[in-house]
């Protein structure tokens, strides 16, 4: 697609690279079809083909970021099922990421709006503060039917104290940095991203992830300094704190990987996994670009280590349908597809896919309190169709896709729960209720 | 008498359809004259044949195309095309038995757009045309489309042409597409189906991935009527099946089995599948009733609902092909059987064609559905965009058009 | 830049009372008017030609097309109707004066017949989303272009649009029952119905390929068919065009119809490859992709037929699809082969003539010839069965001077493909980027015919102006 950039816009290094990537648009529109907002809202700025449009226009100008311009481009989930789609490789993931920075950098947003957006970027990446924050948000749930009107505070208000679990589960035993020793004959050395949210709201997960490496004999490191992976605020556009996490866990894992040595930074979150692959291109003007490029280099997704390694069950079948939800952060993000499906297969389960299985749940990191209708009605949508399969239990690899999708009809669990269980550890807590053989 | 005009090329043609329009004189516009019986009769002095126009000018097997005169016999063209292996594959039908008209004309055929028993699985006869050349009622000489496959350039009065009965111009030469004709072609025939039922395992055989053909109903009555299906005894449901002859062997065996709900099924062999469904195409089994003759389109589930009707309003004669969707129906040439047919195409959502009638009823009722006003109009000004002053067939398919 | 006629300049002096008046007959977010909002609406799948319009408006009903259609008539506002806005001609450009219908919303399924074997849909449902509603049941809906997509159904019945799978099962105009639409005064009119073959006239038949100059679709009854039991792809790979073209025409008359039959040449075959790993043979000047459907011997029966007829071209390599995946990743290059071309050119143009299938090698002859002298590379995908090309001109829309030159290439081949007796579009429409070529194609009484039957349906010339016809008529 034209564009026209003056030589002066494009001598800065992140013009230049949205117009490299504008410049592979060829505005077929195929991007539109497999856009959750564009099928949900039927407008052409709410597709990926328009939001490229209004970007373009954005960074042509020179202008500041414009109300219109945020609206659209805040109802983006950066689900990325427009690149999976587009037959010219337009990387929308990083011209998206520099618009958000614009707006954040020339926008002001209204008081309530930067008062949550300031909360969130502040409390979720930090555990402790996360966890205090739950026990608030749960004692405060019953407040949320009191909370009036349409207006889009109040419905993100009540979003919040909705997505707050019943119960807030007490640290992990094992959180914290440490080295988890392999059992019997070590095979590999890998990092674990221990995140931030996703230990706070479910730390079985990487209880499970802990246990079936260690068996497998693979020892696991979470290393000290590391923590948030920086995906929450750089989808919010927040680049110098985003950036921040992002050095901390580069320098941890590169320390780990000159001394010990490391096979695999090992991601069981993949909204996580997503931005940690993407370490590379966001210090490509950094000192650090060549640990960073290491650091994506290393990342891999549970599922994909697990497959590279190889995996085998210890029980036998129990006899269960699980409906495979691909979160969009591994089937787009990553193009990682193959391999839970393939590993759960292996592991006994009869494995299931919905319908419109391209399409996002809503959960898209703090979306679903940002835009609570949109991501409501696709929560909605996608539980219907789960529930169409007529599964036992949904897994997906994600923990806002588990927090999004829990409380409908059926459990959902981490496919790597599932995984450690049939190769020896407890059952997932979520599948109390559900007989298997 | 009227006059007879039958110009000997394209040219002659255009000039002597200036002359009527300048003179503002109507001409009934026709082949052979084969379908003269069907419709509204044409009140005028003249009449202009194109059967002089006749020839295949190209005929290309390997690109699937075939351009012949308006006034060429179909009979040549499916010789021409036969002796290469392929065929006409709407299968236009043959109504000299039924109108008792002579041999059609390909451009009677096209200009008439009716389509045989393969229209389900093939389309009707306009989806085959690919380019017309035309002579409209000013005398000017126009073309649409062409002889490629594919051609979506300018409105696509090739579709317009086709099934307007020479009203809107006079088709001077057709281009057609032609394909392979099968190497084998063989029948299921189920025996004994009440109208529902029939239409039931009509519709299980043409959803099933065998690529049904051709799916038709008679009653025993007109079954009787056929050579190739009289032996059977009773009403017969037919589904046919042609391709290479493993593909037919293969198919028609897996369709016997999925539809042994409806009965065993007995199988017809290439001779007789031909005379059967040569005779369903042309409507044979109506063609020695008396009276009145309908078409009567709908979707294929409401044919039994139809057939219901007209046997209820009058001594009915009918059967069903495109799988209950064509009704074919004999009966009186009265209005009041008329008005009932109507009433059952019209309760079904359909449409219909009084095909064969006396003039007198012909000219008194609509032998087609009268359009809703808003498409009326555009009925008119479309009628007025090619033929300024109606001398093209006046009043052929509505008074006063 | 194309040249479009003189907007009305009443119209632009009232474009706040218009934008009220649309306001009035729409729910909030159904009308946009904002200049940056409209920006995005200024083009389609042609991006290198642009125009905001004045108005957007996104309905959700017939009633509320009727109604802003009756409005534009009272106010004598042209419109333009637009789908998924994934034309490759132009034809959802808008004027400076217009309101563009966006039919996005409408894209509700209202009911599937299995028993019938048809669907009622809006116009707004996407051409793959009819299969994905009956495939469950064994039924598709058969035309299938390569934007299916996101290309949407209104824009396929205005289109008349093809795609690979048309050598057997059709065209869009072959596969519709029914239609509901709106006439240039906010009439609502049903064509046909779940039935087939009209009576009367074939309006039908007539408006599907109209490209919008007649009415707005609003809900169309398609046909749906059983699918066969399976289908297979096959690769075939050549050292020239002029084999492979041979090789077509020998499959054709040995009284094989394959259900699909695609051409592609070097540069085409790279670009896919990059895009689907498909495993093309990238060391082929040319490559066909043969399917046929079936049960799996049927399969191997005619895929044996056809191997044989290839292995008498001296083919580089036959290949096989062994299973559901690989077919599928076949197709994938060869649906996405057009946004695929956009790695290795920032730019293209995609020419949609249609030629006699015997003088494909001649014409590719030429246009590599073209090529050369234009200094434009050139990809060609073709529809061998059924003789439509694409040839995609590679530029770059940042250099004027590039684009002009594509823009006369493009216009070359179009008169080459009329020249050997062809036409200009195959399935992409006229629009507005061959509009000013028409006249190559027919005679100035024959666009006065079609311009005649226009007036009968839209007096006023309001419906989708400036495309398909050469300029002047607009200016009457």
């Amino acid at each position: 697609m034209q564009t026209n950039f003056t030589l002066a816009q494009l001598a800065d290094p992140d013009t230049a690279a949205s117009n490299q990537v504008l410049r592979t648009c060829v505005h077929c529109g195929f991007c539109t079809a497999t856009c959750p907002t564009f099928v949900l809202l039927g407008d052409e700025l709410d597709s990926p083909r328009g939001r490229i449009y209004l970007i373009k226009d954005m960074l042509e100008s020179g202008r500041p970021a414009t109300e219109e311009v945020v609206r659209h481009v805040d109802r983006c989930l950066s689900c990325l099922s427009c690149m999976t789609t587009c037959p010219s490789g337009v990387n929308y993931m990083h011209l998206v990421d520099h618009a958000r920075v614009r707006i954040e950098q020339t926008y002001r947003r209204p008081w309530h709006e930067r008062g949550l957006r300031a909360l969130l970027a502040t409390v979720l990446p930090r555990p402790g503060l996360m966890r205090a924050a739950l026990i608030g948000a749960r004692l405060a749930r019953p407040l949320a039917a009191f909370i009036p009107g349409r207006s889009m505070p109040a419905q993100r208000l009540r979003a919040l104290l909705a997505l707050a679990p019943a119960h807030v589960p007490s640290p992990s035993a094992i959180e914290g940095a440490r080295v988890h020793a392999a059992i019997g004959p070590r095979r590999g050395r890998v990092a674990l991203l221990a995140g931030c949210a996703q230990q706070v709201l479910d730390p079985a997960i990487n209880e499970a992830t802990i246990r079936l490496l260690t068996r497998l004999g693979v020892e696991v490191v979470v290393a000290r300094g590391a923590g948030c992976c920086g995906a929450l605020t750089h989808h919010m556009g927040r680049h110098d704190p985003a950036m921040a996490s992002a050095r901390a866990n580069i320098e941890a894992w590169c320390r780990e990987a000159d001394g010990e040595g490391l096979d695999a930074v090992i991601i069981n979150a993949s909204g996580c996994g997503t931005t940690v692959k993407d370490y590379g291109f966001m210090f490509r003007t950094d000192p650090l670009r060549a640990q960073a490029e290491r650091v994506s280099g290393l990342a891999a997704d549970i599922t994909e280590y697990l497959a590279r390694i190889g995996y085998a069950p210890t029980r036998a079948a129990p006899g269960l349908t699980v409906a495979y939800h691909s979160a969009c952060s591994l089937q787009h993000g990553q193009q990682v597809t193959a391999q839970p499906k393939a590993l759960l297969r292996q592991a006994g389960f009869t494995v299931v896919e919905p319908a419109e299985g391209h399409l996002c749940c809503g959960s898209a990191g703090t979306y679903n309190m940002m835009q609570p209708e949109i991501a409501g009605r696709l929560r909605a949508r996608k539980l219907a169709n789960l529930e169409a399969t007529r599964p036992d239990v949904v897994a997906a690899g994600n923990i806002g896709c588990l927090t999004q999708l829990a409380g409908g009809a059926l459990p959902v669990v981490h496919s790597v729960q599932l995984l450690d269980w049939m190769a020896g550890g407890p059952a997932p807590a979520a599948l109390a209720g559900v007989s298997h053989d | 008498m009227t006059d007879r005009l039958e110009p000997a090329d394209e040219a002659a043609l255009a000039r002597l359809v200036g002359e009527a329009h300048a003179e503002g004189t109507p001409l009934l516009v026709c082949g052979n004259a084969s379908k003269l019986g069907m419709l509204r009769p044409v009140q005028a002095a003249r009449t202009l044949s194109a059967r002089a126009l006749s020839g295949i000018g190209l005929y290309s097997p390997a690109e699937l195309i075939l351009a012949a005169g308006a006034g060429t016999p179909l009979a040549e063209v499916a010789a021409a095309v036969a002796a290469k292996g392929q065929h006409i594959i709407a299968e236009p039908p043959d109504f000299s038995a039924l109108l008792g008209g002579g041999a059609q004309t390909l451009g009677g055929a096209v200009a008439a757009n009716l389509s045989g028993p393969r229209r389900v699985a093939w389309g009707a006869m306009r989806d085959h045309v690919m380019g017309v050349r035309a002579v409209n009622g000013i005398g000017e000489t126009i073309h649409s489309g062409g002889r490629v496959l594919k051609n979506v350039t300018g409105l696509d009065l090739c579709k317009l042409l086709a099934g307007s009965h020479g009203t809107l111009a006079v088709l001077s030469e057709i281009t057609l597409k032609v394909l392979p004709a099968p190497e084998r072609r063989a029948t299921l025939v189920l025996r004994g189906l009440a109208p529902e039922r029939a239409v039931a395992a009509l519709a299980a055989a043409l959803g099933s991935p065998y690529a049904v053909s051709g799916a038709a109903h008679l009653p025993a009555a007109q079954a009787a009527r056929v050579p190739a299906l009289a032996w059977l005894g009773g009403a017969v449901t037919l589904a046919r099946i042609e391709d290479f002859a493993s593909s037919v062997a293969y198919r028609s065996g897996r369709l016997r089995a999925d539809l042994a709900a409806f009965g065993a099924a007995e199988m017809l062999d290439d001779a007789a599948s031909q005379v059967a469904w040569a005779a369903v195409r042309d409507a044979l089994p109506l063609a020695a009733e008396a009276g009145a003759v309908w078409r009567v389109s709908v979707r294929p589930s409401a044919g039994p609902a139809v057939a219901r009707a007209v046997a209820e309003a009058f001594d009915a004669a009918w059967f069903f092909d495109w799988g209950g969707g064509l009704v074919w129906v004999a009966g009186p040439a009265t209005e009041a059987a008329h008005d009932a047919v109507c009433a059952a195409a019209r309760a079904a959502g359909g449409t219909w064609m009084l095909l064969r009638a006396p003039e007198a009823l012909r000219a008194a009722v609509a032998v087609i559905p009268p359009e809703a006003p808003a498409l009326a109009a555009i009925t008119r000004r479309v009628k007025a965009a090619f033929d300024p002053k109606g001398i093209l067939n006046p009043g052929r398919m509505f008074a006063g058009i | 830049m194309i040249a479009q006629p003189a907007p009305k300049r009443d119209v632009l002096a009232r474009r706040d009372s218009i934008v009220a008046g649309l306001r009035a007959l729409l729910p909030e977010t159904g009308v946009i008017a904002e200049a940056l909002r409209l920006k995005p609406y200024e083009t389609d799948g042609l991006s290198a030609y642009r125009q905001v319009p004045l108005a957007v408006v996104l309905p959700e009903t017939t009633e509320q097309v009727a109604a802003v259609m009756a409005f534009c008539h009272r106010e004598g506002v042209r419109v333009v109707p637009r789908g998924a806005g994934t034309s490759l001609s132009g034809g959802a450009l808008p004027m400076e004066d217009s309101v563009v219908v966006g039919l996005m919303r409408m894209n509700r399924i209202l009911d599937i017949d299995y028993a019938d074997r048809c669907a009622v849909v809006q116009a707004g449902v996407t051409n793959i989303g009819i299969t994905q509603a009956v495939q469950g049941r064994g039924f598709f809906y058969a035309p299938d272009p390569s934007s299916q997509l996101a290309c949407m159904i209104g824009g396929n019945v205005n289109m008349n649009s093809g795609g690979a799978h048309c050598l057997r099962y059709g065209v869009t105009a072959n596969n519709l029952l029914g239609l509901k639409v709106v006439t240039v005064e906010g009439e609502v009119l049903e064509i046909g119905g779940a039935h087939m073959d009209a009576a009367g006239y074939d309006w039908l038949g007539l408006l599907t390929g109209s490209e919008g100059q007649l009415v707005v679709v609003t809900e169309v009854t398609v046909r749906i068919l059983r699918g066969p039991e399976g289908a297979r792809a096959m690769l075939a790979a050549f050292d020239s065009n002029e084999i492979a073209g041979a090789c077509v025409d020998s499959i054709i008359a040995s009284g094989i119809i394959p259900v699909a039959l695609e051409f592609m040449d070097r540069p085409a075959i790279h670009a896919c490859e990059a895009f689907a790993h498909a495993g093309y043979p990238l060391d082929a000047e040319a490559m066909l992709i043969i399917e046929v459907e079936g049960s799996v011997a049927e399969q191997d029966d005619l895929l044996e037929k056809i191997s044989q007829i290839c292995r008498k071209f001296d083919p580089i390599s036959l290949k096989i699809s062994q299973s559901a995946e690989e077919s599928l990743a076949i197709w994938k290059g060869r649906k996405g082969a057009f946004g695929a071309v956009g790695r290795i050119s920032p730019d293209y143009l995609c020419m949609d003539g249609t030629i006699p299938t015997s003088r494909l090698p001649e014409v590719l002859r030429r246009i590599g010839e073209m090529s050369m002298s234009y200094n434009l590379q050139v990809a060609n995908i073709f529809h061998a069965g059924d003789g439509n090309l694409h040839p995609l001109i590679m530029f770059d829309a940042n250099d004027p001077a590039s684009f002009e030159k594509a823009e006369h290439f493009g216009a070359d081949i179009l008169r080459l493909c009329v020249e050997v007796g062809g036409c200009l579009t195959g399935e992409h429409g006229v629009g507005v980027e061959k509009r000013d070529l028409m006249g190559v194609q027919f005679s100035e009484t024959e666009l006065e015919q079609m311009r005649r039957v226009k007036s009968a349906f839209d007096p006023g010339w309001l419906l989708n102006p400036s495309k398909v016809f050469p300029l002047k008529a607009d200016a009457a």
